[in-house]
C-alpha cells in the first residue's frame, strides 16, 4: 500500500489524541464527590475492653422469649435495676434452657428468670435458690395452652396424630413436659403419635410456627400466649387455642446459691416495692407482670409431678 | 477586514464571521484543509465521523452503567445490610460471637462486592469482624467523613470514602434499633469498575473496528470519487500537449460525469476551431499566392496595355508627328486631326485603364455614386443582364467599408454574370443599427457554396469574406438552383 501522506498522518494522530482525551475524562468511579480517605491496610489489634470499674449486675433471662423478644421485655427492667442499684446490669441470655442452668449453677448470673422445669431441676441438682414470682390478675400461676393453626379442624391432642408439632425446648414444661405427658395420656410417645417434632427454643417462635402453619401444633407458655395475643395484631386471627392445662406455679425468679446473702436481700427488697412507685409499675407493664410477690417452693409440685409422670429429665 | 486579509495572503476568504479571531481560525483550518488532497478530506471526515459517535455512545453507555451500577450497589449494601443486621441479632444477644464471626464471613464471602463487615455492640466496641488475624483497621471505627455526607435508607446510613482498596460503599445498619449494637458493611466499587471498564473496552474496540472499516471504506470512496477526476486530469494534459483528439472517459452520471461531458464538448469544438483556423490560413496562403500571382498578371496586363496600346499610339503619334515636319501645310491640317484623334483615344484607354485599377469616383462622391457608375458599366459589359441597384445611405461611410463593400457587391455580380449566367441581379445597401448590409441577389444557376469554400478553389469567395471579417463583420452565401444570395454587414 502506498504511504499514507504526512496530513493524513497527522489527522489519525490527532482523532487518537481526542479519543484517549474523551476515555480518561471517563475514568472516574462510580462516586464523584470526594471522599475521605481511610487506609484499611494499616490494621492494629483491638484494643482489649478495659475492666469494669464497677461490677455489673449479670441479670440472665432463659430462652421462654426469643432473644430479640427477651431483649425487648427485659431491657426496661435492667435499666431500672441499674438506676436503683446504681450499677451496670447486663441482659445474659442463652439459646437453651439447659445452657442458662449451668450459668446459674457456675454463679455467672446473679439474679435469673427461668421456666418452672429449670428451677425444679436446678434447685434439686444444684439447690438453685427461689428468690420471688410474679403475680400476674391476683395469682402466681400460669397454663400450657394447645395452640393449632386457626383454620386446622383440630380439637383436641388427638386430633393432632400424625402432624407436625413443635416444642419448645427441651427442658420446657409448658413446651415439652406437658404435651408429651398428653401425648402419653394417649398411650403413645411423642415419636410415634407426631410425624414429625422440632425444638423452637422460644415460646414466641412456637407461637409464630403455628400461625405461619410451619408446625400443625405447638404448646406454650399461657403468659406469653397472652402477651403475644395483645401485642401482635392479627396473632389471633391466625391461631385457635384448643386446650389448657390445670394451673401450675408461675416461672420463677431465683438466685444462684453461692449469692452473698445481702445481695440476695437488696434484689428481693427492690424488686418487691417496685409496683409501689411510677416508674416501677410502667416496667411492671411492660413485663405484663402486676408485681412480684413471695413464693413458696411448694408452688412446684404439681410441676415435679407431671415431671415425673412423664419421666423426662 | 477579513476580506482584504484573505485576498492578501491569497487564501479565499470562506466565511466571513463577525469576529476577527474566528475569521484567522476559519482561515487557518482552510489553509490545512485546502492543502490536503481529497483523499485525506474524505478519510478525515470519515474517521471523526466514526471516532466521534463511537465514543458517544461510548462515553454514554459508560455514564449510564455507572449511574445504574452505583445505585445497584447501594441497593444491594442496603439489603445485605439489613439483612445481616436482623441476622445478628439472635448472635449478638446469645453471646454467640462465634455464630456471629460466621454470618459476617459466610455474608462476605457471598458476596463478591462486599470488602468487609463488622459489628459493634452498643458501647462501640468490635464484637465481630472479617479482617482476619491481622489486626482491625482501627481508623474505621471513628472515620472522620462520615458526619459529612451520608444518605439514609431507612435506618441504613450509607457513605463513601476512598480507601488502597478504591472507594468503599459503607452500610451502617442498627441492630434492633441499635440497643444491640451497629453492623458495618463495606463494599467495594472493583468489580462493577472492572465491568464497566471491559465494556468500555470492547466499545473502543469496536469504535476502532469501524474506524478501521470505515478507512477501508473512505479508501474505495476516494478512489471512486478521484477516478475520474484524475483521468481529466490525464485528458486535460493530453489536450494541453495539443492532442485535441483526447476524451475524458464517462465513469458515471454524476457532477463529474457532468464535467467530463462539459470538457469533452469544449474539447470538440476546440478541435472543430482549430480545424477551421487551418483551413482558413491554407486559404489565406493560398490568397496570398494567388493575390501575388494576380498583382503579376494585373502588371502584365497593364505592361500589355501600356506597350501594345499607350505604347502603340504614342509610337505611331510620333511617327505622325516626324511625318507633320516634313508634309505639307494641307496635309498638315489632315494630319493634325488625325494624331489629335489619336491622343484623345489615347487618353481615354489610359482612362479607362486607371478607373479599371480604382474608380476615383468611390474617393470623390463614395459607395452610391461608385456603384451607379459601375452598374451602368457592367450594363454595357454584359448587355443581357439587368441590373437593380438600391441604395439607400444617408452619408459617407468609412474609407475602408466603403472599399470592402464595393469590391464585394463588384464581386458579387461577376460571379453571378460570368459563373452563375444570371439575367437579373439586385443589389440592395441599407444602413441599420451601426452597420451597414448589402445584399446581392440574382436568377443565376447557383453552387455548392460549401464545397467551394472547402475545395479552397475560389479566391473571389474567399476574398469577399476576409475584407468582411477584416472589418469585424460577417459575410454569409446562400444558393440554390433558382439563384445565389449574397449578406455581407459590416459595423460601423
Amino acid at each position: 500500500m502506498k504511504r499514507l501522506p504526512r496530513s493524513c498522518t497527522l489527522l489519525i494522530v490527532g482523532w487518537l489524541l481526542i479519543a484517549a482525551a474523551g476515555l480518561s475524562g471517563c475514568s472516574l468511579g462510580l462516586t464523584t464527590n470526594a471522599a475521605p480517605f481511610i487506609d484499611l491496610q494499616e490494621r492494629t489489634p483491638l484494643p482489649v475492653a478495659a475492666p469494669a470499674e464497677v461490677a455489673h449486675l449479670r441479670m440472665g433471662v432463659a430462652a421462654i422469649l426469643s432473644p430479640q423478644g427477651t431483649m425487648t421485655s427485659y431491657s426496661a427492667l435492667a435499666e431500672y435495676l441499674s438506676r436503683k442499684l446504681g450499677r451496670p446490669v447486663d441482659l445474659v441470655q442463652r439459646r437453651t434452657y439447659a445452657e442458662f442452668n449451668e450459668l446459674v449453677e457456675r454463679g455467672e448470673v446473679e439474679l435469673a428468670f427461668i421456666c418452672t422445669n429449670s428451677y425444679v431441676v436446678g434447685a434439686e441438682k444444684f439447690g438453685m435458690e427461689l428468690l420471688l414470682a410474679p403475680e400476674i390478675g391476683g395469682e402466681s400461676v400460669y397454663y400450657s395452652q394447645l395452640i393449632v393453626p386457626a383454620n386446622s379442624p383440630a380439637q383436641s391432642m388427638a386430633d393432632l396424630r400424625g402432624k407436625v408439632f413443635a416444642f419448645t425446648d427441651p427442658m420446657s414444661f409448658t413446651g415439652h413436659i406437658y404435651p408429651t405427658y398428653l401425648v402419653q395420656q394417649l398411650g403413645e410417645t411423642p415419636e410415634t403419635f407426631f410425624r414429625r417434632t422440632f425444638y423452637t427454643y422460644s415460646h414466641d417462635r412456637a407461637i409464630e410456627a403455628v400461625a405461619n402453619g410451619v408446625a400443625d401444633g405447638a404448646a406454650v407458655d399461657s403468659l406469653v400466649l397472652d402477651y403475644a395475643l395483645q401485642r401482635k395484631p392479627g396473632m389471633s386471627e391466625r391461631l385457635r387455642i384448643v386446650h389448657k392445662s390445670e394451673a401450675f406455679g408461675i416461672p420463677p425468679v431465683v438466685v444462684p446459691p453461692t449469692l452473698p446473702p445481702r445481695q440476695k436481700a437488696q434484689l428481693r427488697e427492690l424488686l418487691l416495692t417496685m409496683h409501689e412507685e411510677v416508674e416501677g409499675r410502667i416496667v411492671l407493664h411492660d413485663l405484663g407482670v402486676d408485681r412480684f410477690i413471695e413464693i413458696d417452693d411448694a408452688a412446684y409440685d404439681g410441676v415435679r409431678r407431671l415431671v415425673q409422670a412423664t419421666g423426662i429429665r | 477586514m477579513s476580506a482584504s486579509n484573505a485576498s492578501t495572503t491569497g487564501v479565499p476568504a470562506i466565511t466571513s464571521f463577525p469576529s476577527r479571531r474566528l475569521n484567522l481560525w476559519a482561515e487557518k483550518i482552510w489553509r490545512v484543509a485546502g492543502a490536503v488532497n481529497v483523499r485525506t478530506k474524505i478519510l478525515g471526515m470519515v474517521l471523526a465521523l466514526t471516532t466521534m459517535l463511537g465514543l458517544a455512545v461510548t462515553w454514554q453507555v459508560r455514564a449510564v452503567m455507572t449511574s445504574v451500577f452505583a445505585d445497584e450497589l447501594e441497593n444491594r449494601g442496603v439489603s445485605v445490610a439489613g439483612d445481616l443486621a436482623s441476622r445478628s441479632i439472635d448472635p449478638i444477644l446469645l453471646n454467640d460471637t462465634y455464630a456471629l464471626h460466621q454470618l459476617l464471613r459466610e455474608t462476605v464471602l457471598n458476596h463478591p462486592d462486599a470488602l468487609y463487615a463488622f459489628v459493634l455492640d452498643p458501647r462501640g466496641e468490635v464484637l465481630a469482624h472479617t479482617f482476619g488475624d491481622e489486626g482491625f483497621p482501627v481508623a474505621l471505627l471513628n472515620p472522620d467523613g462520615i458526619e459529612m455526607s451520608y444518605n439514609m435508607h431507612g435506618a441504613i446510613r450509607h457513605w463513601v470514602y476512598n480507601s488502597n482498596e478504591g472507594l468503599v460503599h459503607e452500610m451502617i445498619a442498627p441492630i434492633m434499633d441499635g440497643k444491640a449494637g451497629v453492623v458495618r458493611l463495606g463494599l467495594t466499587e472493583k468489580r462493577l469498575q472492572a465491568i464497566i471498564d471491559v465494556v468500555t473496552g470492547q466499545m473502543l474496540l469496536t469504535t476502532l473496528a469501524v474506524a478501521m472499516a470505515g478507512i477501508v471504506a473512505a479508501m474505495i470512496l476516494t478512489w471512486l470519487l478521484t477516478r475520474p477526476i484524475l483521468d481529466l486530469v490525464k485528458t486535460t494534459q493530453a489536450v494541453g500537449r495539443g492532442d485535441l483528439q483526447a476524451r475524458a472517459p464517462h465513469w458515471a452520471e454524476d457532477e463529474i460525469g457532468t464535467l467530463a461531458n462539459a470538457f469533452n464538448q469544449m474539447v470538440a469544438e476546440l478541435e472543430a476551431s482549430q480545424r477551421a483556423i487551418a483551413e482558413k490560413e491554407q486559404a489565406r496562403h493560398m490568397l496570398l499566392k494567388k493575390l501575388i500571382t494576380a498583382q503579376e498578371e494585373e502588371r502584365k496586363r497593364i505592361a500589355r496595355e501600356l506597350h501594345d496600346g499607350v505604347g502603340q499610339v504614342l509610337t505611331s503619334l510620333m511617327v505622325g508627328i516626324r511625318t507633320l515636319q516634313r508634309s505639307d501645310v494641307a496635309q498638315q491640317e489632315e494630319r493634325i486631326d488625325e494624331l489629335c484623334m489619336i491622343a484623345g483615344e489615347t487618353l481615354e484607354q489610359v482612362r479607362t485603364l486607371s478607373r479599371e485599377l480604382r474608380p476615383s469616383l468611390l474617393d470623390d462622391l463614395g459607395l452610391a455614386a461608385a456603384l451607379e457608375r459601375h452598374a451602368s458599366e457592367f450594363a454595357r459589359a454584359y448587355p443581357g443582364v439587368q441590373i437593380d441597384l438600391h441604395c439607400a445611405l444617408s452619408g459617407r461611410l468609412p474609407t475602408p467599408t466603403e472599399t470592402a463593400l464595393y469590391r464585394i457587391v463588384q464581386e458579387a455580380m461577376t460571379n453571378a454574370a460570368r459563373h452563375g449566367k444570371a439575367t437579373v441581379i439586385s443589389v440592395l445597401i441599407g444602413q441599420r443599427n451601426d452597420s451597414v448590409q448589402a445584399i446581392v441577389e440574382d436568377n443565376g444557376a447557383g453552387f455548392d457554396v460549401d464545397a467551394v469554400r472547402r475545395r479552397q478553389s475560389s479566391v473571389g469567395i474567399f476574398g469577399m469574406s476576409e475584407r468582411a471579417e477584416l472589418l469585424g463583420g460577417t459575410l454569409d452565401i446562400e444558393s440554390s438552383a433558382d439563384g445565389t444570395t449574397v449578406y455581407a454587414e459590416i459595423p460601423l
